[in-house]
């Protein structure tokens, strides 16, 4: 197991890591970073509780990547929505929309969930199913989830500024 | 003027308390919990089905670096693995099913419990196995445990009111079989166990869980401890969909590795170990005869049900008679038989999946209600209203159902759906089918005492803590819980927190199953509430110069209700009562019980309306929607109960249409979250809800359960819509997957052709 020196940012505080070449990217942002936000499930890139957001926003299984190829990037975990404090928009339409159950997938739909509007501000049904394909959650049937980025307070912004 | 009976809180759209934060990372589940010095659990699993184990060599494991233990059956003396005592933590001699316990390492990190699990050497001499009920039965066939001949764990008849003559007596005799496949509760959480056992008085488990109670009462007296000195901290529970029901090896596992390290030890179940440690449905097979009068009266059904419990069956058999009772609440029936025969195999040992054998019980007896109302000539939704029990109808085992708004649902979803317009009317391979169904909410029966406890203590500022050990897997009993307390005492439910999920700080609560969560822990807080409301109230007459009875409480103040322009703010009155001579600190007490003997108090009903599809080239269903109307008695948190409906019919559309645990030969096949197939957002249905309130005698607020009712008629919906695509097929088996689906219509293109010829 070879150490390496990296450097890795995360919601915008950037760290020097020494990590092995085994350990994930979820291994890292769990156990050397320390934030427990992003969970750890399945660990084979299936059921998505582990979904981060690259430097572009978009959507990342952290459990199959490489920590090690990440060096010099920058990432955002559930922790850095609402880093300044206040929930962001998509955080509030989750809770408002009954978007939320158990609770354990939710930061991993809610990473997925934020790379749908940052890609597409305005989804179509079909860019939110695609969006969303990739976590599992058991207890919502997806319905009040979909209810809640639809609704998103910055779709609702957006639509308002744009009429 | 604020009346008395208004409600303020209840029947509000309440976003879920703990909602910031669960969505901004900060909830901690039992994986998250890291303590000092926490060693790494990892378990060696058997890789045969039935063997004997000539040997065992630890050796080379516990010389690796890093190994702190290393521990099998000769360290789990005397103690078994579940509450009933009925499986080992590990097994000694010989291995029952691919997957059981063999041995155990801690280590400083996982990779070195990896290793060390690789260097412990086993020596096995296979024996001859039965990885399926089918195979049990032959004669003959190998035994799982030598003193149970035959493979048969139990075999029990349940005879309730006066089937046989109710059978001699019918006009007509339907019959039907169903089989239902093995499934995973698939929560999103995976099993955990974290344990701290270093001291040798006091063992703290950090694990998900429907009932810590339980939990207590089955790990004290295994490792000689008093209940009080096992706690259970159930943090936040990760989905349970009544698969976390008590104990499993892993956690004594981790408890033993703890107490032998005196460190604590987690173990956490990655990837496809998540399906061997599982407790969740075997399969079933079920014939059910029913007894029909020509004029459409059901008379009576005869359940038989042979249910794989896999090599230590436990508790199985009681959820066959669940099963078979939930059939009868919805008619009146004159007689009920149900057989439930209890088969052991070589496999996982089974336990229950999310709505139990009701799910695919009630999808076999609604396809069978829509035949009979089909051979009778009759609508299938009059032939249920026809039948539908009224409220005050006492069922065959002793129910009395106080509330019922069964035939309220059933007209709701007739009308809500358009059934009318589409019932028969509907285009090839177009089907829409009606399921209805009952619940119990509350557990007792099942127990001595269904006892729930709660406290209320109400801070100097206004604000107010409740403390309560019921879980929270997601159902929202927490929230439901605040807002009884806040509509009690008058306040916003915002101003109320709660705390749970540590047994050495909260009080009493069997737990979260039998949907017993709003009507027993909401009864429990409601009473802590009122005790708390009493105390004030004296202070509160005082300073309003009236009686303790003529006060309201209500949006944050405190009224005399005969002359409502004299009031105070609750909080004022709280500082107040502190900040006297008495300088009483205001905390209610309170529990509840079932008052009746052996029985619960109340159940839900509904009824659905399921519209699907079939494409007949690759024989995959499509469900459209889905109308429900749920009579849940009264409607504490509509955004709560949309949910719970959503999921629901979700999870039973899962179980009727996708979820199967595939194995050759005690070999699971698909256990991973992408080859055990469930819906993804594409396949949802349009879901409608219908909330009816029948306002329950006994529950709070008048509310019974919304926690598994809609899942149950989900299913009997779904499937009879599939039945009605096919033509009025009976579909044998769940899941209808499309391979089933082709086969069934290859069956009906048979019988059509042979109709024509003839």
């Amino acid at each position: 197991m070879a150490k390496h020196m990296m450097t890795l940012t995360v919601n915008g505080d950037t760290y020097d890591l020494v990590v092995s070449d085994t350990q994930t990217l979820l291994d890292v942002i769990r156990d050397t970073v320390n934030l427990k936000g992003t969970k750890r499930g399945c660990t084979t890139g299936a059921c998505g509780v582990c979904c981060i957001n690259n430097s572009k926003g978009e959507a990342v299984l952290s459990c199959i990547t490489h920590a090690l190829e990440w060096h010099g990037e920058s990432i955002t975990t559930i922790e850095g929505l609402a880093a300044s404090g206040e929930l962001d928009a998509m955080q509030k339409a989750f809770i408002e929309f009954g978007a939320v159950q158990c609770g354990f997938c939710t930061p991993g739909v809610i990473m997925s969930a934020k790379a749908i509007v940052n890609k597409y501000p305005q989804p179509t049904e079909e860019q939110i199913n695609a969006g969303l394909a990739g976590v599992l959650c058991r207890c919502t049937g997806h319905i009040k989830v979909k209810e809640a980025i639809r609704q998103d307070h910055g779709i609702r912004e957006a639509a308002k500024n744009a009429s | 003027m604020p009346a008395k009976d208004a409600l303020n809180v209840i029947g509000t759209r309440q976003p879920r308390l703990d909602g910031p934060e669960k969505c901004s990372g900060k909830s901690i589940f039992g994986d998250d919990v890291v303590l000092p010095g926490m060693l790494c659990g990892k378990i060696l699993r058997s890789s045969h089905a039935h063997a004997r184990i000539l040997s065992i060599d630890t050796s080379k494991a516990e010389a690796l670096p890093g190994v702190k233990a290393v521990i099998t059956a000769a360290d789990s003396e005397g103690i078994m693995g579940t509450r009933r005592g009925q499986e080992p933590v590990f097994c000694k001699d010989i291995t029952t099913y691919k997957g059981e316990e063999i041995a155990a390492v801690a280590a400083l990190d996982e990779v070195t419990a990896e290793k060390a699990l690789r260097l412990i050497e086993v020596e096995y001499e296979e024996l001859p196995s039965v990885e399926n009920m089918r195979r049990a039965r032959i004669k003959g066939a190998p035994q799982v445990h030598p003193d149970k001949p035959g493979n048969i764990w139990s075999d029990v008849v349940d005879t309730y009111g006066e089937p046989d003559e109710a059978f001699a007596e019918a006009d007509l005799i339907y019959e039907e079989k169903l089989n239902a496949s093995v499934t995973h509760n698939l929560f999103a959480e995976f099993h955990v166990a974290v344990v701290d056992f270093s001291l040798p008085d006091k063992l703290t488990l950090w694990t998900p869980t429907q009932t810590a109670l339980l939990m207590q009462h089955a790990l004290a007296p295994a490792f000689g401890l008093s209940i009080s000195q096992v706690q259970i901290i159930h943090l936040n529970t990760g989905g349970a969909f009544s698969g976390r029901g008590g104990t499993r090896p892993h956690h004594y596992i981790a408890a033993l590795l703890s107490r032998e390290t005196r460190r604590p030890v987690k173990i956490f179940a990655a990837g496809d170990e998540e399906f061997l440690v599982c407790r969740a449905l075997g399969e079933n097979h079920y014939k059910i005869r029913a007894a029909v009068n020509k004029d459409g009266t059901l008379k009576a059904f005869d359940m038989d049900a042979d249910m794989d419990g896999g090599a230590f069956p436990a508790e199985v058999g009681y959820f066959g008679w669940m099963a078979g009772l939930c059939n009868s609440w919805v008619f009146p029936l004159k007689g009920n038989r149900l057989r439930r025969r209890v088969v052991m195999t070589n496999t996982r040992p089974h336990f229950l999946g999310h709505g139990g054998m009701m799910l695919s019980t009630n999808s076999a007896i609604m396809q069978l209600c829509s035949k009979i109302a089909k051979s009778l000539d009759r609508d299938p939704i009059d032939f249920l209203l026809q039948n539908a029990i009224d409220p005050g109808h006492k069922g065959l085992s002793g129910e009395v159902f106080a509330s019922c708004g069964l035939k309220e649902c059933l007209e709701t979803v007739r009308r809500e759906s358009g059934w009318e317009d589409k019932y028969g009317k509907l285009p090839e391979y177009h089907g829409i089918g009606v399921g209805i169904g009952a619940m119990a909410a509350g557990a007792k029966g099942a127990f001595k005492h269904d006892t729930s406890a709660a406290l209320v203590k109400i801070g100097e500022d206004g604000f107010v803590t409740v403390f309560t050990g019921i879980p929270d897997m997601g159902q929202g009993t927490h929230t439901t819980m605040a807002m009884i307390a806040a509509e009690v005492l008058g306040i916003d439910a915002n101003h109320v927190q709660m705390v749970a999920g540590d047994t050495d700080i909260t009080p009493i609560d069997i737990g979260a199953f039998a949907q017993r969560g709003t009507i027993q822990t909401g009864n429990a807080v409601r009473n802590a509430a009122l005790d708390a409301r009493d105390q004030l109230a004296k202070n509160a007459a005082s300073l309003l110069e009236t009686s303790e009875d003529n006060l309201i409480f209500k949006a944050g103040k405190i009224f005399v209700a005969d002359a409502p322009e004299k009031s105070l703010d609750f909080a004022k009155v709280v500082y107040g009562t502190l900040h006297n001579d008495e300088g009483r600190y205001t905390m209610g007490r309170g529990f509840y019980n079932s008052p009746l003997e052996f029985k619960t108090t109340s159940w839900s009903f509904g009824a659905q309306v399921a519209e699907v599809s079939i494409d007949p080239e690759i024989g995959q269903v499509t469900v459209h929607r889905v109308t429900v109307a749920h009579d849940l008695g009264r409607t504490i948190n509509p955004l709560a109960c949309e949910g719970q409906i959503d999921g629901q019919v979700y999870s039973a559309m899962s179980q009727i249409l996708y979820e199967e645990v595939l194995s050759d030969d005690g070999l699971y096949l698909n256990p991973s979250r992408l080859e055990y197939k469930m819906p993804r957002t594409y396949e949802m249905p349009e879901i409608t809800h219908h909330l009816i309130e029948t306002i329950d005698p006994y529950g709070p607020f008048g509310a019974k359960e919304i926690g598994e009712g809609p899942i149950v008629t989900a299913g009997g919906a779904i499937a009879s819509a599939v039945s009605d695509a096919l033509g009025g097929m009976y579909m044998h088996q769940v899941p209808m997957t499309p391979m089933r689906i082709l086969r069934a219509i290859k069956v009906k293109e048979y019988l059509e052709a042979a109709e024509a010829a003839a």
